[in-house]
C-alpha cells in the first residue's frame, strides 16, 4: 500500500513536470532526473545497489550506489521525453538532440542498432539530420516523424511483421538506413550473454543483416551538457568463435541460425563493453531484463 | 479464400517445392491447397521465413517481391501462385 502510494506520488511530480518540458525541456529533465534519485533514494529501489553490482561486479558499494542513482535519473528522465512527445509532439527534443560528427560519416546501406540505453528515445531528431531515406522498425509509433525518416510499424500479427521485414530489406538493397532496437524484442528472438546474463536479441535486424549483405553500426544517445548527444559506434563484427560461416552475399549462410548468433554475439559483446565503460548508461528496463536469468561464470 | 487453379503447372509445382523447403509442415507429398495461408494460420512460416520464401521464388524466378504482396489478407499458396504467374506470363 505504501509502495502503491509512493507510485501514485512520485507518478504525479513527473506529470506535474510536462508541460514545462514543452517549452524547457532541458530544466524540466533536470528535475525528472532529481525527482528519480529521489525516488530511488527512498525506496532503496529503482534500482537497488545490490542488482547493479550483480551486472557490474567489479564496482564498489559505493560505486554501484552512485550507478543505481544515475539509472534512475536516466529513467525518470526518459519517462518524461515520452510523456512531453505524446503531449506536445517531437519539437521539444528535437532542440536538445545533437548529432556527433560520426553519424553524418555514416553511409548506407546501414543497419542502426539501437538498446534500451541512455536516452534511446531521443534518437529520431538525429535520425531526421541523416541525409539519405531512413526506415525506422519500431513496434508502435511514438510521432509521426519528418522525411527522411519513415516508419515501419512491426506489432500486429505475423503477416504485419513480415511486411516491415520486407520493407526494411527492400529499404536495404536500395541504399537505405534501416533502425531497429535489438534488445527486449517482443518476439521471441536469439538469446546471447551479456554481463554474465542472458540476454534475448530481435532475430529480425540480426536476419536483415544476414540476407542484404548490410553491416550493423550501434546509435546511441546520451544526456550531456543539457542536452542530448547522438554518436554511432564501430561496424559490429560477428563473435570470432562464429565465424566459421563466411557467406554473407545475400542469403547464402549455409547455417543461417549460426551467423545469426555469431551477430548476436558480437552485438552483445559491444553492448557490454559499452556498459562497462559508462554502467550509468544502463536503462532500467534492459537491466530488469538481464536480472531476469541468473548470472553465469564469465 | 482463392479457389482452386484451373490447372497445375509446372510453376504450381515449382512454387510448392519452394515452400516445402521452407515449411517443415509441408514436408512429403501432401497436397498444399491454394486458400493454404503460408503464415500462423496455416503452414506456420514466420515473418522472416515468408520473406525468405519469396526471396527464394525471386531467384528461381527473376521475379520482383512487392511489398503490396503482404499487405492485405494473409498471403496463400494461391495468392503467391498467381502473383508469379502474372510476373512470368506462365
Amino acid at each position: 500500500m505504501i509502495r502503491d502510494a509512493g507510485r501514485r506520488l512520485f507518478g504525479a511530480l513527473e506529470s506535474s513536470l510536462v508541460p514545462a518540458a514543452s517549452r524547457f525541456p532541458a530544466d524540466a529533465a533536470t528535475a525528472a532526473g532529481r525527482i528519480g534519485r529521489l525516488r530511488r533514494l527512498l525506496s532503496r529501489r529503482w534500482p537497488t545497489t545490490a542488482e547493479v553490482r550483480d551486472l557490474f561486479p567489479g564496482l564498489s558499494v559505493r560505486a554501484a550506489a552512485r550507478v543505481a542513482s544515475a539509472v534512475a535519473d536516466l529513467e525518470a528522465r526518459n519517462r518524461l521525453l515520452v510523456a512531453c512527445v505524446r503531449r506536445a509532439g517531437p519539437a521539444p527534443i528535437r532542440s536538445l538532440v545533437r548529432s556527433g560528427e560520426g553519424l553524418a560519416a555514416l553511409r548506407p546501406p546501414l543497419l542502426l542498432a539501437t538498446f534500451h540505453a541512455g536516452a534511446w528515445n531521443a534518437l529520431g531528431p538525429a535520425l531526421e539530420r541523416l541525409d539519405r531515406p531512413v526506415l525506422v522498425l519500431r513496434e508502435s509509433l511514438l510521432y509521426a516523424p519528418a522525411p527522411p525518416v519513415e516508419v515501419a510499424v512491426t506489432g500486429g500479427d505475423e503477416q504485419r511483421r513480415a511486411a516491415a521485414f520486407q520493407r526494411a530489406l527492400v529499404a536495404l538493397e536500395r541504399g537505405a538506413f534501416v533502425v531497429a532496437a535489438l534488445d527486449m524484442p517482443a518476439a521471441p528472438g536469439v538469446r546471447t550473454r551479456c554481463l554474465g546474463h542472458s540476454l534475448e536479441l530481435a532475430r529480425g535486424p540480426l536476419a536483415l543483416a544476414r540476407l542484404s549483405g548490410a553491416a550493423m553500426v550501434p546509435v546511441v544517445a546520451r544526456w550531456r551538457r543539457r542536452g542530448i548527444d547522438v554518436t554511432a559506434g564501430p561496424v559490429i563484427a560477428r563473435a570470432s568463435a562464429l565465424r566459421s560461416d563466411s557467406g554473407r552475399e545475400r542469403g547464402q549462410a549455409a547455417d543461417p541460425a549460426g551467423w545469426e548468433a555469431g551477430l548476436a554475439a558480437g552485438v552483445a559483446e559491444w553492448l557490454e563493453a559499452y556498459l562497462l565503460a559508462s554502467p550509468e548508461e544502463l536503462g532500467l528496463g534492459l537491466l530488469r531484463e538481464l536480472l531476469k536469468s541468473p548470472a553465469a561464470g564469465r | 479464400m482463392t479457389g482452386p487453379m484451373p490447372r497445375k503447372t509446372p510453376l504450381d509445382a515449382a512454387v510448392r517445392d519452394l515452400i516445402r523447403t521452407r515449411a517443415p509442415a509441408a514436408a512429403g507429398d501432401a497436397p498444399l491447397p491454394d486458400d493454404l495461408p503460408l503464415g500462423a494460420s496455416g503452414l506456420g512460416l514466420d515473418s522472416i521465413a515468408v520473406v525468405e520464401l519469396l526471396l527464394d521464388c525471386e531467384r528461381r524466378f527473376g521475379v520482383p517481391r512487392p511489398v503490396e504482396l503482404l499487405d492485405g489478407p494473409p498471403l496463400t499458396v494461391g495468392r503467391l501462385v498467381k502473383h508469379l504467374r502474372a510476373e512470368t506470363g506462365s
